[in-house]
């Protein structure tokens, strides 16, 4: 191959990368409202009177503890609302359970424990505030 | 609450500066392995494999060129907001460790087109991390526990 094509190729790859990680962007943090709701009952989880935060992470997941931050403020600024920070790192089966693919992910459940949205990725505060809302006036 | 035993934190901004060393390096391996320099391609993949094998056991706090971005880069900085845990690009490592070894192995019967899709796909994680922040542990471990790879109580991290 000459250097003319191999610089193409090169810069065909960087492109590609540059469009998945703009593609990538694009879908964390979205909210996705939860049609066919389950209730979620996980041992030694206590659930929140009006509503829940219910976030999955792992240890080896940078953005977890940001989303934690978030999740943990808007919980105590919220009378009722309680956050759930799950460690699925060596319970597998938890995130099988409850279709959990990339970490963070945060489930809202209503009153009943019953899931009303679910977030990919690290989440937003607006996104969370609306969607919390939502779930509040139901 | 998360971070058991967490060890100290880094600047979150080393990691991406070796995420990016290391997705040059990459293009490097694949440029030479499309111009038919096998060896030369062959060499530096075993390079960037020792690079990740190091700091996948040693942790990404003793990374080569995280050592570098903290004695040369870090100091012409302003401090870093936050310190980030190192274990997400501990475990990262691993897993460019992992598709760099394929293929290595893969080269001894496929010949330079293992080193070019493993170096592609190995850049394309590298390349994500630095400039997008891409976390690849956030990505593929679950997938991995799930499957049973990962996860079970011992067996955390790579």
């Amino acid at each position: 191959m000459d250097v003319g094509t191999v610089a193409l190729a090169l810069g065909g790859l960087v492109l590609a990368a540059t469009l998945l990680g703009f593609l990538h962007r694009a879908t964390q943090g979205r909210a996705r409202t939860i049609s066919d709701a389950r209730i979620v009952s996980i041992d030694g989880v206590s659930l929140g009177g009006r509503a829940t935060l219910l976030q999955f992470s792992t240890e080896v997941c940078a953005p977890c503890k940001s989303t934690a931050r978030v999740l943990d403020d808007l919980a105590a600024r919220t009378e009722e609302v309680t956050h759930v920070d799950l460690d699925v790192t060596h319970r597998p089966e938890l995130a099988s359970r409850y279709r959990v693919l990339q970490t963070p992910t945060t489930l809202i459940l209503d009153a009943d424990g019953t899931v009303r949205a679910r977030i990919g990725g690290a989440v937003r505060r607006d996104v969370v505030i609306a969607e919390l809302q939502r779930v509040l006036a139901a | 609450m998360t971070a058991p035993s967490t060890p100290r934190g880094i600047d979150p901004r080393g990691p991406r500066f070796t995420a990016g060393v290391t997705a040059i390096l990459f293009l490097v391996v694949i440029a030479l392995a499309l111009l038919g320099f096998d060896t030369a391609a062959l060499v530096l993949a075993i390079y960037n494999a020792a690079v990740f094998l190091w700091s996948a056991v040693a942790g990404v706090a003793r990374h080569p060129y995280g050592l570098f971005f903290k004695a040369v880069i870090r100091p012409r900085l302003k401090p870093p907001l936050e310190l980030e845990d190192p274990t997400p690009p501990t475990f990262a490592q691993g897993v460019g460790l992992f598709v760099t070894v394929i293929g290595i192995v893969l080269f001894v019967p496929f010949g330079s087109i293992a080193l070019i899709v493993a170096g592609a796909a190995a850049f394309l994680a590298a390349f994500l991390n630095s400039v997008f922040a891409y976390c690849l542990g956030c990505q593929i471990y679950l997938l991995l526990a799930r499957v049973g790879v990962l996860g079970r109580k011992g067996a955390a991290t790579a």
